[in-house]
């Protein structure tokens, strides 16, 4: 028991945790500053750790590693903190106890993945994070987010099913739950089928293509705070997970393409800008997984750290714009820069890292990933991600500032940001450039220190590049615009992979119930038809109108009797 | 969520002004002009280059100028494809 709470106290995952669960109990207007001190407690934790492995836990005769730092698992751990504290800024003030609870409980649940050393460890924090964010989603308490909220819980339970049945598969191939490299194929390679399983628990939460939707179908409809707080966890730790388990995979190079490619389109036909954004994730994702499958993982890490930064800044901005006009649609916003020129300026620091111009975060960590695909000589997937490239520069660097802040004017005249928010912006605002100028303290934290001691991202050549690709890009805009080619947004829905469980899934399950209910109603009135038939037969005959219950005069039994022993006389004299 | 505010259209900020829309624009060509440029200086080019693509000096402005053309002349049509009305799954849940 003793080395129970030890392995419990050793973690920095339970310590935010528990911190979530006295929310409940502390005043309201406390709450954001105890989030504070309780991720400030979490990261002391984490830095008084070290690298190293702890709270070891003896469960069924099985050792667990529930704590492991290493250099992979503390760049995550390391940025889910930033994160924390950024969201909780932009939250201050924030009264509603679920969603402070969800602050805290939901990027606990994803640290604690992060730091697991074993795959049951793993599992239960990948559970969660499925349980703690899905209040996130349910928030704004309307049916239309309690419909999304289950279906999105619906698809991560999946994800953590097959998690469960990958673990069970690898424990019997190899009698150990040990959560390391382990690759697709084995060495003849031929496809493991709990690697697979596996795999494919990794696919759904990382937003692989057609298994993506949930992305978009449940972010956008939570809070303010609660989609910026959803767009960072869940799909990081996706991200870790490969890394940690299937780096150098071929196959993901090729997933990691589609995903950069595929989303780019609908974010250029989406009118809500928090869909936008959400596109953005699943192509940001991309570019993370095809680092993992060219065994970039410095490319996979150092992305994932700016982006929860960058896209984190992006999603703030826009929650500002949305708290002072209380929508996202571009056909709603437009002209906000006259009043909120600050929210506009931060987020055009997030939309220019994020394009990755050089001097922003995004230029010195995507640079590794081209880079790597470059090492690698696969030209095709090259050309794709710069293809990519100029596809998040459309829809997450010019359409996002763009269409929220100029574009036509809307005519709304909001304050700016909120202090709180701003601050928080700010600081991330702080990050993408200060990081991006200045490298060093991000570089230091990757996890293959042999590999970026060899990258300089700050080369004429680097420069060059990156300065054609993007400003041509920008001027390609500038001329769709004057000539009037660039499309207006439209007010729509767009039919994506959702569709398929929306709407024939949703039919096929009317239809599934309405069939079972009939079957069994026939099948009940056939059954209870034949009772009936069978009751009302042994009435007739044992009722008390029966046959069997009818009263016999003695008289005729003496006829009986004597008609029988003639019978009986008649036979013996025959015989 | 949403604040009060007031609602005024057509006052003209500074970014609605045509001075700014051509200073932007002229930088803007210059920029992409002096990176196309810098793209054919010797001592500026990627001494082991990958991949022929990358000898051509001027590819990077070329493949980002084409590749946003593309994703927006080509992807508007998929709106044609996938676009429904606003309410479109509220008619149905």
């Amino acid at each position: 028991m003793t080395a129970f709470f030890e392995a419990l106290l050793a973690n920095p995952a339970v310590i935010l945790t528990v911190g979530a669960f006295v929310i409940f109990f502390l005043p309201r207007h406390l709450a954001c500053a105890w989030c504070l001190l309780v991720t400030a407690f979490s990261a002391i934790k984490l830095y008084t750790l070290g690298l190293g492995e702890y709270g070891a836990l003896h469960v069924f005769g099985e050792q667990l590693t529930t704590v492991r730092v290493d250099p992979l698992s503390r760049i995550f751990a390391v940025v889910f903190h930033i994160a924390i504290v950024l969201n909780v800024i932009y939250a201050w003030g924030q009264r509603d106890k679920a969603q402070n609870f969800a602050m805290l409980a939901y990027p606990a649940a994803c640290l604690g993945g992060v730091l697991a050393g074993d795959l049951i460890t793993l599992f239960f924090w990948w559970e969660m994070a499925a349980i703690t964010s899905v209040f996130l989603v349910w928030a704004p308490g309307t049916r239309v987010t309690y419909l999304a909220g289950m279906r999105y819980l619906a698809i991560q339970i999946l994800s953590g099913v097959l998690l469960l049945g990958g673990v069970a598969l690898t424990y019997r191939e190899t009698g150990s739950f040990a959560f390391d490299m382990m690759g697709l194929r084995d060495a003849d390679g031929a496809v493991k089928i709990s690697a697979l399983v596996m795999f494919l628990a990794f696919g759904i939460k990382s937003a692989f293509p057609l298994l993506h939707n949930w992305v978009q179908d449940a972010y956008p409809k939570s809070t303010l705070t609660g989609a910026i707080i959803l767009s960072i966890f869940t799909t990081k730790l996706a991200v870790y997970s490969l890394a940690r388990a299937f780096p150098g995979t071929n196959e993901l190079i090729y997933i990691g393409v589609v995903m950069t490619l595929f989303p780019i389109f609908f974010a250029l036909i989406e009118n809500d800008l928090r869909k936008v954004l959400c596109y953005s994730i699943n192509n940001q994702v991309g570019f993370m997984v095809c680092a993992i499958g060219l065994g970039t993982i410095n490319g996979a890490a150092g992305y994932a750290f700016g982006n929860i930064i960058f896209e984190g800044l992006l999603f703030m901005a826009l929650g500002a714009a949305m708290h002072r006009t209380g929508t996202s649609k571009a056909t709603e916003l437009g002209g906000l820069y006259k009043t909120m020129p600050v929210t506009m300026a931060l987020c055009i620091v997030g939309a220019l890292s994020i394009s990755a111009f050089p001097g922003t975060l995004g230029f010195v960590t995507k640079g590794l990933i081209i880079d790597g695909a470059g090492e690698a000589h696969l030209f095709w997937v090259w050309l794709g991600l710069l293809f990519a490239s100029a596809g998040v520069l459309e829809h997450a660097g010019i359409k996002i500032p763009y269409f929220t802040f100029f574009a036509h004017d809307s005519g709304q005249r909001p304050k700016d940001a909120p202090l709180p928010m701003m601050i928080a912006m700010g600081i991330a605002a702080a990050l993408c450039l200060g990081l991006g100028i200045y490298p060093d303290p991000l570089y230091a934290l990757l996890p293959d220190q042999a590999a970026i001691a060899d990258y300089h991202p700050y080369t004429a050549y680097h420069l060059i590049e990156q300065l054609q690709l993007l400003l041509w890009a920008v001027l390609a805009f500038a001329i769709l615009i004057l000539v009037k080619w660039y499309p207006a947004e439209v007010p729509s829905t767009n039919l994506d992979t959702d569709w398929f469980y929306r709407v024939p899934g949703r039919a096929l399950m009317s239809w599934a119930a309405g069939a079972s209910r009939a079957t069994w109603i026939a099948l009940w009135g056939i059954f209870s038809g034949r009772v009936q038939a069978l009751m009302a037969r042994v009435y007739s005959v044992h009722g008390p109108e029966g046959e069997m219950a009818r009263s016999w005069p003695i008289g005729f039994m003496a006829l009986w009797t004597a008609i029988l022993l003639a019978l009986v006389l008649v036979i013996s004299f025959i015989a | 969520m949403s604040d009060q505010h007031e609602h005024h259209s057509g006052e003209e900020g500074w970014a609605d002004k045509k001075s700014f829309r051509n200073a932007f624009l002229g930088v803007l060509v210059v920029a992409s002009i002096l990176a196309a440029v810098a793209g054919f200086v010797p001592a500026w080019r990627k001494e082991h280059p990958h991949f022929p693509a990358e000898e051509f000096g001027v590819f990077f402005a070329v493949w980002g100028f084409a590749a946003f053309m593309f994703i927006v002349l080509a992807g508007q049509h998929l709106r044609k494809l996938v676009g429904r009305k606003e309410d479109y799954y509220e008619e149905r849940e």
